[in-house]
Formats: structure tokens, C-alpha cells, sequence
């Protein structure tokens, strides 16, 4: 493999370094892969998913950051953007991605994302038209999944 | 008609003349009135030859004929000049001896004015016709003997104060000779002169032209055309006007007796007794040189105006006077048929007959001249010259520039080197070893400053004189009374300068013209002199040795005079070969042989006098080398304290043991201030490098030899005789020839070509490959430089059609520099592109508009605090100045694309977000692969391409560009920040340079290379291109400083042989790398861009490849195909250039060039 680019070099650097700068969330890459990271993500306050603890894995593909890094939930979650395999749908990941984006604000981005869903442009389906019909039934569903996967 | 019969019967001759008289009088009045015509234009038009073609002169001038060969046996008139010469008494002896020894019917003439006691005798004698007679009354003071030995005294002792005796012991004047002349009447009437009456020659000017239509009839030739009468007029002892000299003699007799050269006095010997308007009359002329003529006052000679120093030396109209002098003196001597006894061996090559033609070319061509100029302007310009006539002041400037071919042939000539010349061993100090022909050369500079040649110390005469010997007799055989201690003068026949002193030959030239070509070591040549050709001072002080406490040097008192520098010889070289001759000296010796001092800058010494006069030989450096610059400076210091050398103690305050000018062709403009400077150093042995003594004209020679003080070549006057006017009127050959004797002695050229007898090259230098290699432009320049094309095609087509070319030229001009900017990147021309829209713009208005090369940050700052009109729209109309402002310290941050701190090239988006080039073009490129538009990593702005900015830092150094220079210095401001496109951050050559030095990394590895350009701006483009491929470089150019400049030399010549394979780059401009640099260091040369003459680019290249240059030489000229530089290649090849134009031709073929060039240009 070739040499780890100065950029992931650094930003690794930097998340390791700050844990604390950005509460709620780190990012720790594999020893024998620098480029795969194991993350975790803390439920926003004041959302369904608060107090839970959920690990993500997030992969830096060859040619990032002119590609977003690939990222998905480990820990089931129940939510109307992020699917039963974790994927998640966000334009930042997509679409939206610029290199001037880091895996830091990426994960905020998803920490964020927690705390908003948007039923509107839904990747669970099912989960989508519970949030739309009877919300705080989906809330009350996510809080369960919460308590019952993501225990700290 | 028997000479006897007259004798002894003169009344009976001149009954015979009365006969004889009616016959050209009856042809005469037939042909009356044309003849009076002829007469009388010819009175006015100095050119034409009188009187020739018409019928009766011919019959006239047969009589003349005859009656000339009676002349030298009849005459006596000078009877009368005796009487002046030597008083009565002595005339009484004379006239004795006369009768009887000659008694020839000179006794009539005595009779007619003296006593009748001397016609008693009459012994007739048959004299010879064609020469004057040799017997004579007097007898000779001295016997042959004595005379020879007076000569040589008179030679040994050629002091002024002898010359202040010899000349008071002259008479007032003296006979040289005596010629006959067939004059004509201007009146008629019978008894106005007598056959052997004694008549004056008088000079009376005439009132105005048109007393000269006789008969009423008008003058119409052409008044401008005179160049001042020339009539000279006889009177008869009773001083009435009786006639004139015929034109032909007359021309030249006015110009000596206006000069007061010579007097001349004649007596009539054959008249008729009834003269009428224009019968002839003939008569004889004694000519006697005055005293005053030989007084130095009279005129300067040229010689002393050089030696004794700062002047300038152009043709005055003295200098006009000279000529007609010139030409009068040979005349004169030709006509009463006296020669020199001793002609110097080098004018005796030029025959005497050449002086005439070519002063009479001259004369003709400064006539023409003179017509074609505007007498006002000429006023105008002579009294601002003060000193010289302008049309030949123009003319000299001019100069004719030489044929490529005419310059081949002279060369040809002059280098006829024959291989089997003695060689000489360098003096064991110098520890280089010499090639065979450099031994030649060093043989043949030693023997040169030897002077080998002249072992006796004989003083021989100045090469420029004659030495004629005083008649002893008369045409009549009387002997002239002699003077002691004066048996002969001495003419100068090239300027017609008289003396009675032996001019002695000056300091021969020790030294000369080392003219081999470029690369073959004239360098090496000389410092193997320098070793092996010490003076004798030198080489006690350097056996004595500096530590000698009993040598322990007394310095001078600081004295204003000049001392000797017996141990020092100074090096004159450009600036940038001054530490390239310290370290070939500290090369080539021994340690501790040769103490060399660069003597420039801060490095200056204070008093040079006392570092390396006599006294101090044993530790005076025996090599100084310092710059022209130093010199020129050294110079004005020196004049300005009016010409005071001692006190200044520097290069002027010593008369060095050699003087060796490096690159001389610095000086071959006589007229420049540098030139002057140079001829004024003082040193015993002179000496000139060049591989080109010739640049493009004959004049250019002319100052080397000036400065080498070559006699006779280094008077002006002579050189113009000789070389210039036979050239210029087109007798090419002549000159050649005369070029030829002058080079012969002086010059030693080789050529890398030339091969020794068993056919081997004189310097094996490895072969040398020159191929041009097309590239073909990307789309975004070919649209760059297709607009800029139009555009100038435009302006050339309607410039043509308003016929403003010529006006408009560089306008024309720069817009072509542009598209040649073009073809190496376009960046060079972006900005002067936006200018030149203005087409109408001052050149003042292009400045503040941005002529520069780089849009400028700071300036974009002022001009939106100013609120001034944008220059750049794309960019000044969108953003604020913050932003502006906020893209300097953005260029510090981290790339938010690679993370590097700063940025590796920051580049900046339309939308102002920076990050470095390469992520941000690399991110754009990925967009456009995914077939999106390209957005804003950071705002998601849509980008347009043509909007993204490299940021360019500046260091706040020079940039000697043309078109930068206006930039004015900001020492005090942050640095410099300018953006440029980076759609065109890389162009075709660039991209073609790279990929070659990559593929010379692979094929061989640490092969060093140089590059050159004529545009610095240019090399600033290429340097960071060079930085991404990881190819080190280093750059040479004209802004730096000498120290700077020694160092890049040093570095590129010492650079190793980098880790990853990539040879050291130097990055050269053309101007400022062209001349004399080594650098054989490299095995490769790219050229960047076509110069107008490839002459400029082989000698850049021949940096490369020459001597110590061990492999092959491979160069790659880079051409744009389908381009201007095609263009130029081809004008290149028709050795056509228009910096040829742009000064050298005449107003009329520059015009035509121009216009020429343009065409083949932008069609």
C-alpha cells in the first residue's frame, strides 16, 4: 500500500488528538489499516438516540478525499435515513461531498443527522412512513433500539 | 622645332612663335564662344575636366607639348629666385658660372633684367627635356659622405629642440622644383608679356561667380557645387593681370598657396607677341616650400592628439584641408618629378597612386553627400558639433556593414594559420597543459612582445612619412643654395604634413589581436604569457622574494605622474568572466607563481599605484582583472579631474607591463566612451581577445587596432584613406587587401573547424547535434495566441493600408513580441494582451493599466481603495478588497484538500477559496470524470475554469524583463502577490522541457543542462514547473550580482549528481548567458525561443559546447509549429534580422526591411 497521504495522516492526528474538543464522538483507526477507522458516535441529547453509544466503521477510499469516505452504522439503529445495514443517506456522502469536508465534520454531520431525521427523503422505507404517520410511536421505537443495541 | 636653333637664335624663335601664333588663334576664334563657355564652367565646376574635348585644345595642348620640352632648355627666370635666395653678390658668381657651363638662352632673361654683361656667353647645350638639369653653378657643401653622415646624426637627434633649430635654420623658403605649364590669356593686346619676363603667381579671390561668365553669357551650372574658387592668376613684372593657370594645375597650386605651403614663382617662356583672350601662354613654375609650412603650429598631427589623451577624434573640416593638401602635395611632387629616398616598407605596399584616388573618392563622396543634405541642417549641426562637418560625422557612425560572405573571405584571409609555426614551452610555473596550437600561440605572443624581429636597435622612420632630399640643382643645373645640416625633408603624404625633422617610428606594437574562435582557450593562452613572459623586475622581485627585509618596498611618494607596473598585467574583461579568470588563473598556476586581485566593486584597492609600482614588484599582484565598467568609471574620475592619472591612483595612475582587453568586441564602437577609456590605459605590451574582431564592419577593427596603437593604422585618417572610402565606393577587394596587411601581423585566429595537415581537428571537441523540435500548441494557447495574431495582422493591415507602418512600428513591433511571448506561455503576454485593446493608449496610460507581465495584488488593493477603474473585470468586479487581502494569508493556511501547511502552490477559485494547484485542479478534473460541474470544495460554487488563479509570491527581486522593469521596487511593502490563470500554468514548451530532462533522468542519469530564454519571465515560469517534477535548478541572470552570479557558476559546475537521478538545471537568460560563460559542465542545451539571429544562439549554445567539453552536446531548439518563431527561423536563415534594421542600414533599406520583415512575419 502506498504511503498514507499528509491529509489522513493529519486529520487522524487530529482526532485522536481532540477527543475532547468534540464531545460525543471519536474516530480510531486500525493499526494494521489507517485507513479504516472505528467510530463512535453518542446520541444527541434531547433525541431518541440520547445516551446511546453507536459504532460506525469508516473507510477512506483510495482517491479521498476527491471521494467521501465510505461509512456505515455498526450498531442497529433505528432511524428513516439510515437503512438495516447501517447505510446512511446523507448529501455530504453523496452528492454534497467536497474534499474540504474532514471525517470529523462528516461525523458531526451523522451526529447531527441523529438529532434531525428527515422522513422527507427517507432510506428505510418502513421506517420513513412510521416517523410520517405516528411519530411519536417511531420515537418511542427508537429509544427501545437505543436502550436495547447501543448500550454504553 | 630644335631646342639649338633657339639657343643660339633667339630672335629667330620668337619670330617663330609670331609665325606659329596664328594658327591656334584661327582655331581659337572658330571655335570662340564654346571654348569660353567650356572655359568658363570649368571655372566653376571643379570636376570637369577643362577644356579636353574640344578640337583647338587639343592642337593647343600638342603645342604645349613641344613647347615644354623647350622650357627646361630656355628657361631663366630663375635668375630672379637666385636674386631672393642668396642676394646679389651671390647671383653675380651664379650668373658667371651660368654662362659658362650652360649659356643657354637664359642669358636673354638675364639681360632682360639684369646687367648685359652676362649674354656674352653662348654655349649652346642639348639639355635633357625630361628631368632638371643637373650641373649648376654652386657646389654641392657637402660631399656625398658627409651627407650620409648627417643623416644619421639628423635621425638619432629628432628632439623638439632640434627641430626648434633645424627649423630657424631654413630659410624663409626652398626650391623642390620647377614643372612647366601652359597657362591662358584673360586679355589680349600686344607687349602685356615678354617671352622670359618674370611673372608673379598671384591667389586673388574673385567677387562672385558671375564675374566668371566672360561674354556676357550667364552661368548655369550649378552654384552649390562650388567648392570655393581655385582660379589662380599671373601677372607680368609690371603686375598687371595677364592670365590664369589652367584648371588642372591651378586646382592644386590654389590649395598650397592657400595653405601656405609653397610659394611659387614662374617666368613666361613662350607668348605670343599679340596675345589674345585664351591663347596660351607657357610658362614655368619654380616651387619653393616656405618655411612656415614645415612650423608644427601649422597643424596638430593626429598622433600627439592621441597620446596626449582624452579627445575625440572625428574628421574636422581641418581635416578637409588635409586632404586637399594631401592631394596638392602629391601632385606637386609628381609634376617637378621628385622622389623619396626612403619610403617605410609598410606605406611602400600602398601605392602613392592609391592616395590620390582614394582622396579624390573621398572628396567626391563628401560632395555627394553634401549635396543631399540641406546646407541649414548641416549649420545647425556643425555648430552644436562644433568640430565636425556632419555629414561625414553620420557617415562614420554608419559605417557599411559587412556581408556575410565579404566577412567569410576576410576571415578567410586572415586566419591563413600555418601548422608548422615554432611552438614554445610555457614556464614551468603554469601547470596546464597546452595543446599544440596553443604553444603556437604562445610562441608567437612572446615573439610579439619580443619583438624578436627587430633586433637592431636602428631607429627606422615612421611608417607614415617619406623622406624626400632637397634639390641640389635647379632645372637649369644651377645648384640651390643648400642650408647645413639640411639635406632633406620629410612629407606625410597621407596628410600632407611637412617637417624637417626624422619622424621617428614609435614604440612598435608589442603586442596584437589573439582572435581564435570562441572555445578553443584564448584564456588559457594568455595566462600561459602571463607565466612565461615576465618582465625583468619582475623576475628579480619574484627571485628575491617578498619575506626579503633588504626588499622591503619603498612606496612612492603619492606622485602625480604614472608609474610603471613592471610586475602587473591587467585583465578588461565583462563582468560576468571576472571570477571565471580568477579561478583559470588560480588554475593554471603553481601555488603562490601568480598573485591575481580582482579589482571591482567594494573589492577595490585604494591606491593601486602603490600596490604595484616598481618598488613594491615583489608583492604587486601580477594579475589585476577588473570590469569595462571599472574602467569607464575609473575614466570620468580621471577626466574630470582633468586628465590628472598619477594623483588617482588607479588603473589610469600606472602603466601596466601588459594590458589585456577580454571579449574586445566590448569596444568596437570608436565613438564610445568605453572605447576611449580603454585606449587611454598605459601599458608596455597590448593585447585583444575576441572570436570575432569583426563584428559587422570594417570600423569595428579599426578600434582594436586603435586601442593596440598599431602605427599607422590607428590615425583615423589614414585607416578612412585606406580602408573605409575604398569600401564604402564600393571598391571592396582594395580594401580587403589593405585589411589583409593590416590583420596579417597582428592577428592570430584559429577556427575549431580548422584541421591540421594529417586532417585532425585542432581541438577534438565531441560532436555537437542541433535539432529543432515542433510542438504543437494546446487549444487554450493556440486561442491565446491566434487572438493575439489577429489582432496584430489587424493593426499591420491597417496601419499598411493608412501607410502609417513605419509610425506604428512598435506598436507593431511589440505586438510581435507578444505573440512570440505567446508561444512559450501565454501568461507572458495575458495582461500586455488586455493593453494592447487600448490600441490607442499612451504608452504612459499601457503602465498604469498593468503593462506587467502578472496581474499584481497590491496593486488591485489600491486601485479598490482608490476606487479607481478596474483593470482586471473577472476580478474586480465580483469581490471586495478583503478578499483580496484575505487570499495572502489564505496562501499561508493548510490546503483543506492535502492538509499541507502552507499550501504547495496555493491557487485560488473564481470564488476565492484557495488550496494548492494541484488538489484543486486534480479535484476538477475527478468532477469532470463523474461528468458533474465542477464545484467549490468549498462553497459549491459552480468554478469556471477559466477563473482559477495560481498565487505567486514574489520575493522583492528585479526582474530585468522588458517589460517588468516600470515595476518600481516595494522593499517595504509585504511581498509581492500576483495570480495568474492556471488553465495556462504549464504551456507546451514547458511540458516538452520537462518530459525531456524526465527522459534524460532515465536514459542518463545526472546529465546536467542548461536552458535558455530570452524572456527572465519565462525562466520565472519555468523554475516552479521544474520544482513539481522535482528537478533541482538553479538560474543565472541579469539581475543578479556578480557574487550572486560567481556562485551559481560555481554551483552548477560543483553540483553532484542528484540522489533521484535528475541532473542540475541552470536556467540562463539569453542576454545575460550569452557571452563568454564556461559551462561545459552541461551535456545538454534547450533553447526556448528563437532569437532574430541564430548568431546569438550558437554563441549561447557554444557556452556549452567548447573547450573542456568532454561528451557529446545535444541540442533541442524549441519551435511552435504553424507559428511566428517558424517565421523567424526562416528570416533567420535569409540572415535577414531586424535588429539589423533597427540602426545599421540607410534610412531608405530600413524602411524596406522593416516592412519586409513584417510581411513575412504576419502573412
Amino acid at each position: 500500500m502506498a504511503a498514507l497521504p499528509k491529509r489522513i495522516v493529519k486529520e487522524t492526528e487530529r482526532l485522536m488528538a481532540e477527543p475532547h474538543v468534540v464531545p460525543g464522538i471519536s474516530a480510531v483507526p486500525h493499526e494494521d489499516n489507517l485507513r479504516y477507522f472505528d467510530v463512535k458516535i453518542h446520541g444527541p441529547s434531547q433525541s431518541p438516540y440520547e445516551a446511546g453509544i453507536f459504532k460506525l466503521e469508516l473507510f477512506l477510499p483510495d482517491d479521498y478525499p476527491m471521494t467521501p469516505p465510505k461509512i456505515r452504522f455498526l450498531t442497529k439503529i433505528y432511524h428513516p435515513n439510515i437503512d438495516k445495514l447501517g447505510r446512511i443517506c446523507l448529501d455530504v456522502l453523496k452528492s454534497n461531498w467536497s474534499p474540504a469536508l474532514q471525517i470529523r465534520t462528516i461525523l458531526l454531520s451523522i451526529q447531527a443527522l441523529l438529532g434531525a431525521p428527515n422522513p422527507d427523503d427517507p432510506l428505510a422505507n418502513d421506517v420513513a412512513q412510521r416517523w410520517k404517520e405516528d411519530e411519536p410511536a417511531a420515537i418511542q421505537t427508537a429509544r427501545e433500539w437505543t436502550r436495547q443495541y447501543a448500550k454504553a | 622645332m630644335d631646342s639649338l636653333d633657339i639657343d643660339q637664335r633667339p630672335a629667330k624663335k620668337r619670330r617663330f612663335f609670331v609665325e606659329d601664333s596664328p594658327e591656334p588663334e584661327r582655331t581659337l576664334s572658330s571655335t570662340a564662344s564654346p571654348l569660353n563657355d567650356a572655359l568658363s564652367t570649368a571655372n566653376t565646376t571643379p570636376q570637369e575636366t577643362p577644356l579636353e574635348p574640344s578640337s583647338s585644345q587639343t592642337d593647343l595642348s600638342i603645342h604645349n607639348g613641344t613647347n615644354r620640352k623647350g622650357s627646361d632648355a630656355s628657361t631663366g627666370f630663375d635668375m630672379e629666385m637666385f636674386e631672393s635666395f642668396v642676394g646679389d653678390k651671390v647671383a653675380l658668381a651664379t650668373f658667371n658660372k651660368l654662362r659658362e657651363v650652360s649659356g643657354d638662352n637664359m642669358e636673354r632673361a638675364i639681360n632682360m633684367y639684369l646687367d648685359g654683361s652676362w649674354a656674352n656667353a653662348t654655349v649652346p647645350q642639348a639639355p635633357d627635356s625630361s628631368s632638371p638639369s643637373i650641373t649648376g653653378t654652386f657646389k654641392s657643401r657637402f660631399p656625398e659622405q658627409v651627407y650620409q653622415q648627417h643623416r644619421t646624426e639628423e635621425r638619432r637627434s629628432s628632439s623638439t629642440t632640434d627641430a626648434g633649430r633645424t627649423l630657424e635654420s631654413m630659410p624663409d623658403y626652398r626650391y623642390v622644383g620647377a614643372f612647366g605649364v601652359g597657362a591662358w590669356a584673360t586679355r589680349s593686346g600686344a607687349g602685356l608679356i615678354k617671352m622670359g619676363e618674370a611673372i608673379k603667381i598671384e591667389r586673388t579671390k574673385i567677387k562672385a561667380p558671375t564675374k566668371l561668365g566672360r561674354g556676357g553669357k550667364a552661368i548655369q551650372t550649378n552654384a552649390a557645387r562650388m567648392r570655393g574658387d581655385v582660379i589662380v592668376r599671373f601677372t607680368n613684372s609690371r603686375g598687371e593681370e595677364v592670365g590664369r593657370l589652367p584648371k588642372e594645375t591651378a586646382n592644386w597650386v590654389s590649395a598650397l598657396m592657400d595653405q601656405k605651403v609653397c610659394r611659387f614663382d614662374g617666368v613666361c617662356f613662350l607668348a605670343p607677341i599679340r596675345i589674345r583672350i585664351n591663347d596660351t601662354i607657357e610658362l614655368q613654375l619654380r616651387c619653393s616650400l616656405l618655411r612656415r609650412a614645415f612650423e608644427a603650429g601649422g597643424f596638430q598631427k593626429p598622433e600627439d592628439n592621441r597620446t596626449t589623451g582624452f579627445f575625440e577624434e572625428k574628421e574636422t573640416s581641418d581635416e578637409k584641408n588635409l586632404r586637399l593638401r594631401q592631394v596638392a602635395m602629391v601632385k606637386l611632387f609628381d609634376e617637378v618629378n621628385l622622389h623619396p629616398t626612403t619610403v617605410n616598407d609598410t606605406t611602400a605596399r600602398h601605392k602613392r597612386q592609391g592616395i590620390l584616388q582614394a582622396a579624390e573618392i573621398a572628396e567626391q563622396y563628401d560632395k555627394e553627400k553634401e549635396n543631399k543634405k540641406p546646407k541649414p541642417t548641416q549649420d545647425s549641426k556643425s555648430t552644436q558639433a562644433g568640430n565636425s562637418t556632419p555629414p561625414e560625422a553620420e557617415e562614420e557612425e554608419e559605417g557599411k556593414e559587412l556581408e556575410q560572405d565579404q566577412l567569410d573571405s576576410l576571415y578567410k584571409k586572415a586566419q591563413s594559420f600555418d601548422f608548422d609555426t615554432p611552438t614554445r614551452e610555457p614556464a614551468d610555473t603554469f601547470v596546464m597543459d597546452l595543446r599544440k596550437y596553443q604553444k603556437q600561440a604562445l610562441h608567437w605572443m612572446v615573439s610579439k612582445e619580443k619583438d624578436e624581429k627587430s633586433d637592431n636597435k636602428e631607429v627606422s622612420m615612421h611608417p607614415l612619412w617619406e623622406e624626400y632630399a632637397w634639390p641640389a640643382k635647379d632645372m637649369d643645373d644651377k645648384d640651390v643654395p643648400s642650408v647645413a645640416n639640411q639635406k632633406s625633408f620629410y612629407v606625410n603624404p597621407y596628410s600632407g604634413e611637412l617637417s624637417l625633422d626624422f619622424p621617428a617610428q614609435e614604440q612598435h606594437c608589442l603586442g596584437g589581436i589573439l582572435a581564435d574562435e570562441m572555445g578553443l582557450g584564448k584564456t588559457i593562452e594568455m595566462l600561459s604569457l602571463m607565466h612565461s613572459h615576465r618582465s625583468d623586475i619582475s623576475m628579480q622581485a619574484s627571485e628575491a622574494g617578498p619575506s626579503s627585509v633588504a626588499n622591503l618596498p619603498r612606496l612612492p611618494k603619492n606622485s602625480s605622474s604614472v608609474e610603471p607596473a613592471p610586475s602587473t598585467t591587467l585583465v578588461v574583461a565583462p563582468m560576468s568572466l571576472l571570477a571565471q579568470w580568477e579561478s583559470e588563473s588560480v588554475k593554471a598556476s603553481k601555488p603562490g607563481t601568480l598573485k591575481a586581485m580582482v579589482y571591482y566593486g567594494s573589492e577595490k584597492v585604494a591606491n593601486l599605484q602603490n600596490l604595484c609600482c616598481e618598488a613594491n614588484a615583489a608583492s604587486a599582484p601580477n594579475l589585476i582583472i577588473t570590469s569595462y565598467g571599472v574602467v569607464l568609471s575609473e575614466f570620468n574620475q580621471v577626466a574630470a579631474r582633468g586628465g590628472d592619472r598619477g594623483s588617482h591612483g588607479g588603473l589610469f595612475s600606472l602603466d601596466f607591463f601588459r594590458v589585456i582587453l577580454d571579449e574586445a568586441h566590448f569596444i568596437k564602437n570608436r565613438q564610445s566612451k568605453t572605447a576611449k577609456a580603454c585606449y587611454e590605459i598605459n601599458a608596455q605590451h597590448r593585447w585583444v581577445l575576441t572570436g570575432t574582431p569583426i563584428v559587422n564592419r570594417l570600423e569595428d577593427l579599426f578600434s582594436l587596432v586603435r586601442f593596440l596603437r598599431v602605427e599607422p593604422w590607428s590615425n583615423f585618417s589614414f585607416w578612412k584613406t585606406f580602408i573605409t572610402v575604398p569600401f564604402e565606393s564600393k571598391d571592396f577587394l582594395r580594401a580587403l587587401d589593405v585589411v589583409q596587411t593590416v590583420l596579417e601581423p597582428l592577428v592570430m585566429r584559429r577556427t575549431k573547424d580548422m584541421k591540421t595537415p594529417d586532417g585532425e581537428a585542432l581541438v577534438p571537441l565531441p560532436p555537437r547535434t542541433i535539432e529543432i523540435e515542433e510542438l504543437e500548441l494546446s487549444k487554450h494557447e493556440r486561442e491565446v495566441y491566434d487572438y493575439i495574431f489577429t489582432r496584430a495582422k489587424r493593426t499591420f493591415n491597417a496601419t499598411m493600408e493608412a501607410g502609417t507602418l513605419l509610425k506604428s512600428y512598435t506598436t507593431i513591433f511589440a505586438q510581435i513580441l507578444r505573440l512570440r511571448q505567446s508561444c512559450c506561455h501565454p501568461v507572458l503576454t495575458r495582461n500586455k494582451a488586455i493593453a494592447a485593446e487600448e490600441e490607442e493608449a499612451a504608452a504612459a496610460s499601457d503602465v498604469a493599466n498593468g503593462l506587467a507581465d502578472d496581474m499584481d495584488l497590491q496593486e488591485l488593493i489600491e486601485r479598490f481603495t482608490s476606487d479607481s477603474e478596474a483593470g482586471e473585470q473577472d476580478i474586480t468586479n465580483k469581490f471586495g478588497a478583503h478578499v483580496l487581502q484575505e487570499i495572502q494569508s489564505q496562501a499561508n493556511n493548510e490546503c483543506p484538500i492535502c492538509a499541507e501547511e502552507p499550501m504547495i502552490e496555493p491557487a485560488v477559485t473564481g470564488c476565492w477559496h484557495s488550496a494548492c494547484k494541484k488538489c484543486l485542479s486534480d479535484y476538477i478534473e475527478h468532477q469532470k470524470e463523474k461528468h458533474a460541474l465542477p464545484l467549490c470544495f468549498n462553497c459549491r460554487e459552480p468554478i469556471n475554469q477559466r477563473d482559477i488563479f495560481e498565487v505567486i509570491h514574489h520575493d522583492n527581486e528585479d526582474d530585468d524583463d522588458l517589460y517588468n522593469a516600470s515595476q518600481p521596487g516595494q522593499a517595504s511593502t509585504p511581498p509581492r502577490i500576483t495570480l495568474r490563470r492556471i488553465g495556462s500554468s504549464s504551456s507546451a514548451k514547458i511540458a516538452a522541457l520537462i518530459s525531456h530532462l524526465k527522459a534524460l533522468r532515465l536514459t542518463n542519469p545526472g546529465t546536467k543542462s542548461v536552458v535558455f530564454s530570452q524572456f527572465t519571465s519565462f525562466l520565472d515560469l519555468i523554475s516552479p514547473a521544474l520544482t513539481q517534477a522535482n528537478i533541482p535548478f538553479l538560474r543565472f541572470d541579469g539581475a543578479m550580482t556578480q557574487k550572486a552570479r560567481a556562485a551559481v557558476l560555481l554551483d552548477f559546475a560543483a553540483s553532484p549528481t542528484k540522489k533521484n537521478g535528475h541532473g542540475m538545471v541552470l536556467l540562463l537568460s539569453l542576454r545575460a548567458g550569452g557571452v563568454g560563460l564556461n559551462l561545459t559542465a552541461a551535456k545538454r542545451v534547450f533553447m526556448m525561443d528563437p532569437w532574430w539571429s541564430f548568431a546569438v544562439e550558437a554563441q549561447a549554445i557554444d557556452r556549452v559546447h567548447r573547450m573542456g567539453q568532454e561528451s557529446a552536446v545535444k541540442v533541442v531548439r524549441f519551435v511552435i509549429a504553424g507559428s511566428i518563431e517558424g517565421r523567424m527561423l526562416r528570416i533567420q536563415e535569409r540572415k535577414k534580422f531586424i535588429a539589423s534594421s533597427l540602426g545599421m542600414m540607410s534610412e531608405e533599406e530600413k524602411k524596406m526591411q522593416r516592412i519586409e520583415d513584417i510581411k513575412e512575419l504576419l502573412t
